[in-house]
């Protein structure tokens, strides 16, 4: 604790010397949380994008679309997009931290958990 | 005279009451707050909601309360374009982010990008692009400011502008990051309440329908139909792209809302500061529909003189319409608070930038003591303080508020983004490439918005300064010559020297191992010990 808590505040981030990084960023269990990461976030980020410009695209290209009744006089087609862009935001980020939390932070936790046993047995270079 | 005249003297009981509460704050804040840890980032102490409330005060200014309320009474749909923008922003935070900076970084958004790159060159490019963006953001808050203490309590826009910035001042050099933490989260509270109670008055004027309050809004307008679609305010699809682009990632440049990253312990806590924050700020984007169409329903074209040319006093003119002149003095406090705690997030993250970036660690290389650093973080806030209440009062009231914010988006997203991001995820990325693309994305923004025509040669002209350019929002192409920055730099420089490893940055940042500690602050004492779930990992292995 005293190595990490001791450190000067300044003069830039605490660097671990005794942590193998290169060992530690190949490790099958670090490998394995990249992966589960981002075949969550690489969709969800080209999937949130693509809903929301193609709002944007509509609401600049096509207005006339973007003005007609929906379901209501007064209610808009473009309104209701709007609204859509919300309940997007919400549920992704929802599903974002339930995925994180059963699945991505345990993966963290064992990556990080391997490295620092790597370096208390010696085992670092 | 309009009526917000007559509330001279409610309205400053209520600013006075909002001054004390939060100076009384940063005075307890104050007896806490001793390490630069303290000072920085509250003693990384915030929990997630706590933390959520205050990335939410950090984040809507009174561009977001009195300014899409004024757009959506003006220009109908076109002003809930914003309201859309500035919510699903967050989404970029988080999956890209968030988590990523409070396990990499330490006070500021320099710290994340000098960590594997040559330390004072990319500290100095992380503090050029923080320092610009805080520049344009901050004048545009205190005009504001300035504009409606002046409107609604009729006082001198100067006086408004200096007693605002004499305010902000004093939470940071009392109580820090702590004290402008608990700021924001009063702020928050009262703007969704206040949000919340004008929400259910005006969809009681309309007898709970919230439709009635389009088709009412439409009959109320001028221009009909057209009111309902998108057009009057952007008229040119392409700049509506624009816009949007740099709403989007411009948020996961603004230093002000990364740095609070720093203020809570660990990474799930910084993406539940999140998912609070996205909870609060879209229920109350949902609600400036209630806002701005309810303004429009119930004033009619009658309030289009008072609400003035940006539609800034139409939110103050539907609150005297419904609860007269005592209501709209709350609001008046309320739109108050909301500056406050704008302002004192961004000067404490431009004080950063001065003091742990160029002070520490460029000039005096590290080698000074954290009460140093504490100390000239204070004086740096100081003369930020002071430097902003001169240039709003110098530019004054003739300062256009929406343009400056709309800037400060755009190099945010074009300068400081496209940098952080790649530092993180990108292995070849280097010193050279992070200099070209904060450069690149700093001059390319600002230059693009002076040749804008709105700006050069003036929005009465026809045409542009260069045929053919016609974009008021520059980041369509500013964002990209961003990225293009930092990749030519990067692919021209023979530079290799690495001081870290990427992957030590790499494994940090997604593992959180190694992580900086908590001090264990809260407003009301220290408890013993580290809150950090990594700290204890290291403690328990051995």
């Amino acid at each position: 604790m005293a190595t990490t808590k001791a450190t000067r505040a300044v003069g830039g981030p605490d660097h671990h010397p005794g942590i193998d990084w290169e060992a530690a960023e190949r490790s099958p269990e670090f490998r394995e949380l990249i992966r589960k990461k981002r075949s969550f976030v690489v969709p969800a980020t080209v999937f949130f994008l693509a809903w929301y410009f193609g709002f944007v695209i509509l609401a600049g290209y096509a207005p006339d679309f973007m003005g007609r009744e929906f379901l209501a006089d007064g209610l808009t087609v473009g309104y209701v997009l709007a609204l859509s862009q919300f309940a997007m935001t919400w549920i992704l980020g929802a599903w974002y931290l339930r995925k994180a939390d059963r699945e991505f932070d345990p993966l963290a936790e064992r990556a990080a958990q391997v490295a620092l046993r790597r370096r208390d047995d010696g085992g670092a270079s | 005279m309009t009526p917000i005249a007559a509330v001279n003297g409610t309205a400053l009981a209520v600013f006075g009451v909002i001054v004390a509460v939060t100076l009384v704050i940063s005075w307890f804040a104050s007896k806490r707050v001793n390490t630069a840890t303290d000072f920085w980032a509250a003693g990384r102490g915030l929990t997630g909601p706590q933390n959520g409330f205050a990335i939410a005060g950090d984040y809507m200014s009174a561009a977001s309360f009195l300014g899409i309320a004024g757009l959506i009474y003006l220009f109908g749909f076109d002003g809930f374009m914003y309201s859309v923008g500035f919510l699903v922003a967050f989404l970029t935070v988080l999956f890209l982010l968030a988590e990523r900076m409070r396990n990499a970084g330490k006070y500021t958004i320099a710290d994340v990008l000098s960590y594997r790159l040559k330390q004072e060159p990319a500290r100095a490019a992380a503090a050029l692009g923080t320092l610009t963006v805080v520049a344009f953001y901050l004048i545009a808050q205190m005009v504001g400011a300035g504009v409606l203490i002046e409107g609604l309590v009729e006082i001198d826009f100067s006086l408004a502008v200096l007693l605002t910035g004499a305010f902000m001042v004093s939470y940071i050099i009392l109580g820090g990051m702590l004290a402008t933490s608990w700021v924001q989260i009063i702020k928050a509270f009262l703007l969704m309440t206040a949000a919340v109670v004008m929400t259910i008055w005006v969809l009681a004027k309309v007898s709970w329908n919230p439709i009635d309050l389009f088709t009412e809004a439409r009959s109320e307008s001028a221009e009909g139909e057209a009111y309902l679609k998108p057009g009057l305010f952007l008229s040119s699809p392409l700049d509506t792209v624009s816009l949007g682009l740099g709403l989007v990632l411009g948020t996961a440049g603004l230093p002000h809302i990364l740095m609070r990253f720093f203020t809570v312990p660990n990474a799930k806590a910084a993406r539940s500061s999140v998912m609070w924050a996205m909870a609060l700020i879209g229920a109350f984007y949902v609600m400036t529909t209630a806002l701005g169409f309810g303004a429009r329903a119930i004033l009619g074209q009658a309030g289009e003189e008072a609400a003035g040319a940006t539609g800034n006093g139409a939110l103050p003119l539907l609150a005297d319409n419904l609860g007269g002149e005592f209501f709209q003095a709350i609001i008046a406090g309320v739109a108050f608070a909301t500056i406050l705690a704008v302002v004192a997030g961004l000067v404490i993250s431009a004080s950063g930038a001065v003091a742990h970036d160029v002070w520490s660690n460029i000039v005096r290389r590290g080698q000074d003591s954290e009460s140093e650093e504490v100390w000239v973080a204070k004086i740096a806030a100081v003369v930020i303080g002071a430097v902003a209440i001169g240039i709003a009062i110098l530019g004054g009231e003739g300062l256009n508020v929406s343009f400056m914010v709309g800037l400060a988006f755009a190099v945010a997203a074009s300068a400081n983004f496209p940098a952080l991001l790649l530092a993180l995820t990108w292995r070849r990325f280097n010193t050279t490439g992070a200099i070209t693309g904060v450069l690149v994305g700093v001059i390319s923004s600002v230059a693009l918005v002076i040749i804008s025509p709105t700006v050069w040669p003036g929005p009465d002209s026809e045409g542009g300064l260069i045929s053919g350019y016609d974009l008021a929002n520059p980041g369509i192409i500013s964002i990209p010559l961003g990225f293009v920055g930092c990749w030519l730099g990067t692919v021209l420089s023979r530079e290799r020297v690495e001081e870290v490893s990427f992957d030590e940055l790499y494994v940090r940042s997604e593992t959180g191992l190694g992580a900086e500690a908590g001090t264990g602050l809260t407003l009301t004492g220290r408890s013993d010990g580290s809150h950090d779930a990594d700290e204890r990992e290291l403690v328990e292995t051995r």
